[in-house]
């Protein structure tokens, strides 16, 4: 039998859902502000036009908790965290043999999230690895999706200074969090890599002075040609440790920067592109957000897990 | 290596780059401001930036420049 109409719907539906979203395009196109600046104000009804958005840096303050500040972009973690505990409480209540279809749902989320882990970690660092890693990546992708939920960052409130501002901000876009995130997952890393060559061992790829004092013996010795080459090679051992361990400095900063800038710069454009053509056009662009929430999400996971396999492996021996 | 690890480290080299150059010029216009000797430590730490970020770009492809040579050095 031939497929009538598109997607199983029939043509005139088709038609006419394509004539709703293109009159919507066009209203929206010319209400917007690209709209108004390409051809004039047409006295258009001013709801329509969504005002331009004045985008902050830094997160806006609710309210004081004994002297702390307690910020929007901490409030919506905090939302995460909810929302997080709360399908997994309601999900694992009551396990079921057959799973239910939410419960069959998160189950083959967490095993692919193993499957990833055991992929790269191999079989056993990475079960040892999945709860950091599956909390990072759960924890980013909650905090960029719930950010995603249209209204969230809509509700205003006063706070004790008189300012007004959002009761909701996306977590990863208040540059704090993903720097949090970044040294929980640095602190890992080193804790791992400590835990499987002892503090010593893994010390002495950043601290590499044996070769260099090694050669020192051998000119106080005599040995004037092999003690001078192995003091080059002894240099260059102290100096590769030092770019070691600055690099894994920069690795927070990379790892921070990273999850601020797409979120941020994602939440943005989003409000931009509100701006300039209200309806229709932001609606590709929402969904260009929920992939980037998931890739950062993975990301950022992802890279925690390849840092602590390097970190375990041994520094000679790694072809990872 | 499985596809993941080659792609997840190669996403890693670019903010990489950025964050040691970063890190370097930050540190060099602090200690400028501190002992007020402009622009000598920014141009040290910019050089350093540049020298971590290509020694890290240099460990993060290593791997995928051929096994031979990571036999060799081991």
């Amino acid at each position: 039998m031939p497929k009538r109409g598109f997607w199983g719907f029939s043509s005139p539906v088709v038609v006419g859902v394509l004539f709703v979203v293109l009159v919507l395009f066009l209203v929206s196109l010319l209400s917007g502000a690209l709209g108004s600046s390409l051809f004039g104000d047409l006295g258009l009804p001013s709801w329509l036009s969504v005002p331009q958005p004045h985008p902050e840096l830094p997160a806006g303050v609710v309210f004081h908790l004994l002297g702390f500040p307690i910020t929007n972009s901490i409030i919506a973690a905090w939302l995460s965290i909810i929302v997080l505990v709360g399908i997994s409480y309601a999900v694992t209540r009551r396990l079921k043999l057959i799973p239910t279809r939410v419960q069959s749902m998160l189950e083959s989320a967490l095993g692919w999230l193993l499957n990833f882990c055991q992929d790269v970690a191999g079989k056993e660092n990475g079960r040892r690895f999945f709860p950091v890693v599956a909390t990072i990546f759960l924890f980013v992708i909650t905090n960029a999706w719930l950010s995603l939920i249209p209204g969230f960052g809509s509700i205003l409130i006063t706070n004790a200074e008189g300012e007004v501002v959002e009761l909701f901000r996306g977590a990863n876009t208040d540059i704090n969090l993903p720097l949090a995130l970044a040294l929980i997952s640095f602190i890992f890393v080193e804790y791992w890599g400590i835990r499987s060559f002892g503090g010593l061992r893994y010390l002495r790829k950043f601290v590499n002075v044996g070769q260099f004092f090694r050669s020192i013996g051998q000119l106080v010795r005599g040995r004037l040609r092999a003690g001078i080459s192995g003091l080059f090679t002894g240099i260059v051992d102290i100096f590769v440790g030092i770019l070691e361990a600055l690099s894994e400095l920069v690795r927070i900063i990379s790892f921070t920067f990273r999850l601020f800038g797409n979120m941020t710069g994602g939440e943005i454009l989003l409000l931009m592109i509100l701006f300039l053509v209200p309806f229709i056009l932001a609606i590709p662009f929402y969904g260009l957000e929920l992939l980037i929430g998931f890739v950062q999400a993975l990301i950022f996971g992802g890279l925690t897990l390849v840092f602590a396999t390097i970190a375990v492996t041994h520094h000679e021996t790694e072809t990872a | 290596m499985s596809r993941w690890v080659a792609a997840l480290r190669l996403v890693g080299v670019g903010f990489f780059v950025g964050g040691s150059i970063l890190l370097g010029v930050v540190a060099g216009l602090w200690l400028d401001n501190k002992l007020n000797s402009a622009p000598i430590w920014v141009i040290v730490g910019l050089f350093l930036g540049l020298v971590i970020a290509f020694y890290g770009v240099y460990r993060m492809l290593l791997p995928f420049m051929g096994n031979k040579r990571d036999k060799e050095n081991s």
